[in-house]
């Protein structure tokens, strides 16, 4: 009885401090998750992913932030790379830290493991990075901003087939990752669709070195251009093994999004001449919009930005777009505002499809490596 | 449930389930050891228990109770079929041959339709929970302790100390090897299986010579002495990275040191003791 009647008393107390805790409640950070590869071989992607994000953060909280003068904030979460990391991370980021939101992870593999997770939270989880088919099938809170292979594959290779003529091709890729796997897929397809033939289908692990087996095999085919579905590492040690094997300047590699890399060009050299590869985005673009983004990753970083730093840049102007339409840092009501976003950033119009992926691939272009740097070829 | 609870229970809840999974892989890699051998075969047979679950569950709906049974089983049996060709290995050489077992069925993992290749199986329904992890767990260890108290308990260690010896003694030594391999694989594969349906995705990557590796520091971190000691291990390889993740980007780099330190300075595992036995006078 005398409990209660101390709490009966302290009521107006705490109404009188309701009002104070709300106003300095309002300037309290939206946090929002991020899990990527930070450690690890692969956090090339995670690092140039985690500087995009910091570099939009910083133009969208010198803007006002969100939802009426709150701050934006970023928690990150290192997945290394690793599945099990990765459902860590994201039980971690709903759990503990409550965010309303989580960007990445990076791997397709780690989104197949962490996707789930969010899902049946119902916290909207977005990757940038994510290419693999099936991704958004995980379920109605999974999204991504990054351009399924699906949609950029085809444009590549019917490019070169207009510009270059070409009639018959090999295919190597690595079978044993889901990116490079799914890529090979849809690789196939597209090549079956557009009448070129292929030749020979030869396959690799991502941590070979030495691919003079199969590359001695392809050249004795004498095929028109050789179709790579590699990571990094995997396809760099392609092009110097095809410049060691003498094959002719004509024969190039036409690559998928693992390529699609400016560290591929800095391991490779002048191996990766005329290296083809689509893109969402490249840094040469000539829109006024990605030349600022460009300038002002370089001013920060000191080092130039690859297309995953520019989707990541995009997304998380697209995820404050969205938590502004939402009017409060709540799951449910930012997972609607996603849908509807409209957003022209540095890689072109944006907006989600019904089922949660990109709508619009205008914004592909087909670019070539030559002398350590990215050149437009359509 | 308190919600703070239900918090901290969902934010750990896969390194909780990784505990358990990763203490029977331990006891696992514990039975071989037990008897003197190195096997490095317990990754191959826990993606043979995780994918032979995984496709159970997935493409027939098989009950769980008889998913988990054959998740042993299929384990079982190829370690049967590998078990008796090498049983004139020992030391490296079973190592060896067991390390090419696990490269064989990654890639046969990797290039078969059935199993989604390198894209792995998703969708996973999650049907283990920490009743049956830790029941499972306890049940190993309970079963380890008694038999390590026993007359084969005596001639495990016998075994490991001096297989010549033992044998001479009387103890049957194809048919021990062959028996700790079979109940190794059973282990293995239960926790494939157990962590198949936990994390909704699994992918041949899992199973390759890194976590085989991995398996085999649980057991040389805890010590060998006592069936206690790889769990031990299990527990703190499997909280360290997690407990580090403050550190960032510095969070391999102490993890390393710490087992290193670990190793140099108790070189017969973190729990270096015996389980005493039935009728031992001191």
């Amino acid at each position: 009885m005398l409990k209660k009647l101390t709490a009966l008393a302290a009521l107006p107390l705490a109404a009188s401090l309701w009002s104070a805790a709300a106003l300095a409640q309002s300037k309290e950070p939206v946090t929002i998750g991020a899990i990527e590869i930070l450690t690890g071989p692969n956090n090339k992607y995670g690092i140039a992913i985690k500087n995009g994000f910091d570099l939009a953060l910083e133009s969208v909280n010198k803007n006002g932030g969100v939802l009426g003068g709150r701050p934006l904030a970023i928690t990150y979460e290192d997945s290394a790379g690793n599945k099990d990391q990765a459902i860590n991370a994201a039980r971690q980021l709903i759990g503990r830290s409550k965010v309303p939101l989580i960007l990445g992870p990076t791997l397709s593999n780690e989104m197949f493991a962490a996707g789930p997770v969010a899902n049946e939270r119902k916290i909207p989880i977005v990757g940038t990075s994510t290419t693999a088919n099936g991704i958004t099938a995980i379920g109605p809170y999974v999204f991504r901003t990054s351009l399924p292979e699906a949609d950029v594959v085809p444009v590549t290779l019917k490019t070169a087939q207009q510009k270059l003529g070409i009639k018959k091709v090999a295919v190597m890729y690595g079978n044993d990752d889901a990116f490079t796997k799914s890529a090979y897929d849809v690789m196939k397809a597209a090549l079956e669709k557009l009448g070129i033939e292929t030749l020979t289908t030869e396959t690799f692990g991502g941590k070979d070195t030495d691919f003079s087996a199969q590359l001695t095999k392809i050249k004795g085919l004498n095929p028109d251009a050789i179709v790579v579905s590699a990571l990094v590492e995997a396809g760099s040690g392609i092009l110097l093994g095809k410049k060691a094997l003498g094959f002719p300047e004509k024969v190039r590699v036409i690559g998928g999004n693992g390529l699609n890399a400016p560290k591929v060009m800095e391991i490779a050299g002048d191996a990766a001449n005329g290296t083809l590869v689509g893109s969402p985005w490249f840094i040469g673009k000539a829109d006024p919009a990605s030349q600022k983004f460009v300038e002002a990753y370089k001013a920060k970083y000191n080092m130039d930005p690859d297309q995953f730093a520019a989707q990541a840049y995009d997304t998380l102007f697209i995820v404050a777009a969205a938590i502004n339409a939402a009017g409060a840092a709540e799951p449910e009501k930012i997972k609607d505002a996603l849908g509807k976003v409209k957003y022209t950033g540095v890689m072109g119009p944006f907006s989600f499809t019904e089922n949660r992926d990109p709508a619009e691939t205008s914004g592909v272009v087909v670019i070539e490596m030559r002398d350590g740097g990215f050149k437009q070829f359509n | 449930m308190p919600a703070f609870l239900d918090d901290f229970l969902f934010s750990y809840q896969s390194l909780i389930y990784a505990l358990g999974i990763n203490g029977l892989l331990a006891l696992s890699m514990y039975v071989v050891l037990a008897i003197g051998q190195l096997s490095l075969g317990q990754a191959a047979f826990m993606g043979l228990g995780a994918y032979t679950s995984a496709l159970l569950t997935l493409k027939l709906g098989t009950p769980f109770a008889l998913v988990l049974l054959a998740s042993m089983a299929v384990p079982a049996l190829a370690a049967l079929i590998i078990g008796v060709p090498t049983l004139r290995l020992s030391g490296v050489y079973l190592a060896l041959a067991t390390i090419g077992l696990g490269e064989v069925l990654r890639i046969a993992f990797v290039n078969s339709e059935l199993t989604g290749g390198a894209l792995g199986l998703s969708g996973i329904p999650e049907k283990a929970g920490y009743a049956i992890i830790f029941g499972a767990l306890l049940l190993a260890l309970i079963a380890f302790v008694l038999v390590s108290r026993s007359r084969l308990g005596r001639a495990m260690e016998a075994m490991r100390e001096d297989e010549v010896a033992a044998g001479m003694l009387g103890v049957h030594l194809p048919r021990y090897r062959i028996s700790a391999l079979v109940v190794s694989a059973m282990l293995a594969g239960l926790a494939g299986a157990l962590n198949a349906h936990v994390s909704s995705f699994i992918s041949p990557n899992d199973y390759g010579f890194d976590a085989a590796v991995t398996i085999l520091s649980y057991a040389l971190l805890g010590g060998i002495g006592s069936p206690f000691g790889p769990v031990v291990g299990a527990i703190i390889l499997t909280l360290l990275p997690e407990v580090l993740r403050p550190l960032h980007d510095f969070r391999l780099v102490f993890n390393g040191l710490i087992i290193v330190i670990a190793v140099l300075f108790m070189p017969h595992g973190l729990v270096p003791w015996r389980i005493g036995r039935t009728g031992a006078r001191p």
